[in-house]
């Protein structure tokens, strides 16, 4: 059983070992520090001066929106329709930045034409905010320009950064592998994504709101959310295994046999009790007399009197026979009660002294 | 219905599979179902408990502290064979041993299996429960159930002093006249009459009957024969007490409550009447400092009357035997002497104890109203001095008016260990209270004694001999 516990212990935790070190981040997070998330991106931002506000519903858009704000969309999937019309009413900047649903309401006019290969890419237009940061690692989609619009980092069906600048300024990029923690590095990532990101003093960037509030790596999660979620079902596996064990164990072959059994009392108890009791009371004067009248119950036949001899008698014959001094043998037979316990362990010592004189005289 | 250890380890080896699962919540459902569905399987297949037919047979009296073995035949009148473990259940006391024996009867056959018995205090012991567990193919769950087979064993009363029997043998053959002995054979008893020779006491002569003779006749004597004895047996609260040390090993007692305080509470210091208010199945737990707890004083009481019985049986007597406390526990009238001793040891196996005070006036109207002759009444009680001013003693002249009185008592060793503690004021103290309590039995020794009574007061080990040897003195000063 020891074994098999172990072994279930032993698979347990390298399962939640295995589980446990997933590396799937939130892709372009401004909190996620994985390789797919944008926290480097945001902490730059914020030493330039911009603040971020990182928000996953369209109410807290609304709240902050305003001019001199600019609304950053990764992906727009957890939205509905309406709230994407919606995000299209804002009066704030919009920089879409990969695929998102919804692209012809949130940016009308610009359209993705066809799929690109993500890979560096020269600017080729004269959008400052490109040519300033010079090569980057974009791609993902090609787009239309329509008019008023610029085009940068074309490929060969067309750019994949498109800025129309109409009542709001709306920036289209067609993948975000730039402005990932990853790439940021690279090329003149990180200085595009700044110039793109960090144009207006307040970022308002949209993310899909949280499963659970925590993103793994964060350092916020729990012990009970970085779980894998066959565990706690294993869990429940086991109780059962210890219910069946339980079972096991606990059905009894064949009832419990009662049995009758006699007491169990020791005959001497009623002396130790009684001994008990002289000892708390500190009974010197009946533990004395008993001694006493014990070893002259025992001195009398030895010295040859009758049971109805005086004391007198008996001080004389013991005193004869065992060459003590008669006033000594006087004192320990019949003399005073001893004043203390070591009184007493001194009589019984002088009892038995007397007793073994007259025995062997 | 049981589930094995091969169930709980399917199920607990399911969680691995469980944790790696894709779908957890249904792996763990569908192990249950699974699990349930194999026990099913498993009791379905596994061989009928019901229809099990048993026998028993072996032994039916043990000696105490000798084992004996109990077979027990399993018959499998079914179709299914049964294989998996059997527990034949005993008490505790019986000693029963193995506690679970394997069992495997194929359809149709039988098996025979044996169960040892080693008790560990007298009285009959009854088997209680078989019971079987049946396990199925798979070995994840079992059919039980239990069956009643009566039996049996009644645990003798060990006669430990059988070895002082040769010696008292010996003895008794010198007061008969039969031993090449110093001791001249002459009795008290008349025997016969034949022709003088020279050597003979003259004054054995019988002038009466060497009249009627030209011849001179004596008398000869032999010891009394045909005479009565009456062991009776108090088994009233103060034979429950433990003197000396079991000659038996008590089995390892698991002693699951809490050495309470064995303190009598203040006041009342006979333990014996706290004992007496519990209930019978209330083991009052034993101190801290266990001495062992020893034999019951009506043990050792027996063993003195079996060595009795045996001698007098051999001495030409007739043995009787009453156990009396308030009422009448055993009686047996001896009957033919052959088996007389058999007979006195299987009434003597199923006494206990009873916790209650001894009713000597009841027991002596018992006495008076079996024995209608004069006989030998060896009284086996407790010399304690509370029970008999009241109980014994207003009524022991009634008694020793109409037969010769022999009282036995068995003396605690443990008493006289304490009578002879010095050095610290506790021990003294303790010898203080021995001292008074050995002080009150000789005291009420010598009371008895005033009333007629001959008195055995022994310990333990010597109680048997020492009864054995007042028999013989008083059979060979013709009291009888």
């Amino acid at each position: 059983m020891v074994i098999f516990g172990l072994l279930v212990i032993v698979l347990a935790a390298l399962a939640a070992l295995i589980t446990g070190t997933s590396t799937d981040g939130r892709r372009l997070d401004p909190a996620d520090s994985t390789l797919t998330g944008s926290k480097a991106l945001a902490q730059i931002l914020r030493q330039r001066g911009v603040r971020i506000e990182r928000v996953s519903t369209i109410d807290d858009v609304v709240r902050l929106d305003g001019p001199g704000t600019q609304l950053l969309v990764s992906g727009s999937s957890f939205l509905s329709l309406d709230e994407i019309t919606s995000l299209s009413r804002a009066q704030a900047d919009l920089l879409v930045v990969g695929p998102v649903r919804g692209l012809s309401t949130l940016a009308p006019g610009i359209t993705a034409t066809s799929e690109a290969a993500v890979r560096s890419r020269e600017p080729r237009c004269d959008l400052p905010a490109a040519v300033h940061a010079g090569n980057a690692y974009l791609g993902g989609a090609a787009f239309t320009v329509p008019a008023r619009s610029t085009g940068c980092y074309p490929g060969a069906d067309g750019p994949s950064l498109v800025r129309s600048s109409g009542s709001r300024t709306v920036t289209v990029v067609g993948d975000g592998g730039f402005m990932t923690n990853q790439r940021l590095a690279e090329d003149g990532n990180a200085a595009l994504a700044v110039n793109l990101a960090g144009a207006r003093p307040v970022l308002i960037w949209l993310v899909p709101p949280d499963a659970s509030q925590v993103i793994p790596g964060s350092g916020q999660a729990t012990l009970g959310e970085l779980i894998p979620v066959g565990v706690p079902w294993a869990v429940l596996q086991l109780v059962i295994a210890l219910l069946v064990v339980a079972f096991w164990r606990g059905r009894r072959l064949g009832p419990v046999v009662v049995e009758r059994l006699p007491v169990v009392v020791r005959a001497a108890e009623t002396a130790e009790g009684r001994g008990r009791l002289y000892r708390a009371r500190r009974a010197r004067d009946r533990a004395s007399a008993t001694l006493r009248a014990a070893c002259v119950s025992r001195l009398t036949p030895r010295l040859g009197l009758s049971g109805d001899a005086t004391p007198d008698q008996i001080i004389a014959a013991t005193a004869l026979r065992s060459g003590q001094d008669a006033v000594w043998v006087r004192s320990v037979l019949y003399g005073l009660i001893p004043a203390d316990d070591a009184g007493l362990v001194a009589l019984a010592g002088h009892l038995d002294t007397l007793e073994r004189q007259v025995r062997e005289p | 219905m049981a589930l094995t250890g091969r169930a709980g380890l399917i199920t607990a080896l399911g969680a691995a599979g469980v944790l790696f699962a894709p779908r957890p919540g249904y792996a763990v459902l569908g192990l249950l179902m699974l699990l349930a569905a194999l026990v099913v399987v498993d009791l379905l297949l596994a061989g009928g408990v019901r229809p099990l037919r048993f026998q028993r047979g072996g032994e039916r009296l043990v000696r105490l502290g000798e084992s004996v073995t109990v077979e027990l035949i399993a018959e499998n009148p079914g179709r299914r064979r049964v294989r998996g473990t059997l527990r034949d259940a005993w008490p505790p006391s019986a000693g029963a041993g193995p506690r679970h024996l394997r069992l495997d009867v194929p359809a149709g056959e039988r098996r025979r299996l044996v169960t040892t018995l080693t008790p560990s205090r007298r009285g009959d012991r009854e088997a209680v429960t078989i019971t079987v567990r049946s396990l199925g193919p798979l070995g994840l769950a079992a059919r039980q159930g239990s069956h009643r087979v009566p039996w049996t064993v009644r645990v003798l009363p060990p006669f430990l002093s059988r070895k002082h029997l040769p010696a008292k043998l010996s003895k008794l053959r010198e007061l008969e006249g039969r031993h090449p002995a110093l001791v001249r054979g002459q009795g008290t008893e008349f025997d016969s009459l034949r022709e003088y020779v020279v050597g003979d006491d003259v004054r054995s002569i019988d002038w009466r009957a060497s009249a009627r003779r030209a011849d001179v006749v004596v008398r000869t004597w032999r010891p009394e024969r045909d005479r009565r004895v009456l062991i009776v047996l108090d088994t009233g609260r103060t034979a429950a007490g433990r003197v000396g040390t079991s000659p038996i090993p008590l089995p390892p007692e698991p002693d699951r409550h809490a050495p309470a305080s064995l303190l009598p509470p203040a006041g009342e210091p006979d333990r014996h009447l706290t004992a007496s208010r519990l209930p019978p199945a209330v083991r009052p737990a034993r101190p801290a400092n266990a001495i062992p707890a020893g034999w019951p004083r009506l043990d050792w009481s027996m063993d003195a009357a079996l060595l009795l019985s045996a001698l007098a049986t051999r001495a030409g007597d007739r043995v009787d035997f009453l156990a009396h406390d308030r009422a009448v526990r055993a009686w047996m009238s001896g009957g033919s002497r052959t088996d007389s001793l058999s007979a006195l040891v299987n009434v003597m196996a199923p006494i206990e104890a009873e916790l209650v005070e001894a009713d000597s006036a009841s027991m002596v109207a018992a006495i008076l109203a079996r024995a209608k002759r004069r006989c030998l009444v060896v009284l086996l009680t407790d010399l304690n001095p509370a029970a008999m001013d009241e109980g014994l003693l207003p009524v022991l002249p009634q008694l020793a008016s109409r037969h010769v009185v022999l009282v036995a008592a068995v003396a605690d060793p443990r008493v006289a260990e304490m009578a002879s503690g010095r050095g610290t004021a506790e021990q003294v103290y303790d010898a203080a209270a021995a001292e008074h309590l050995r002080g009150e039995r000789a005291r009420l020794t010598a009371r008895l004694r005033r009333h007629g009574a001959a008195v055995v007061d022994a310990l333990p080990d010597d109680l048997a001999p020492a009864l054995a040897d007042a028999y013989l003195a008083l059979k060979a000063a013709g009291r009888l």
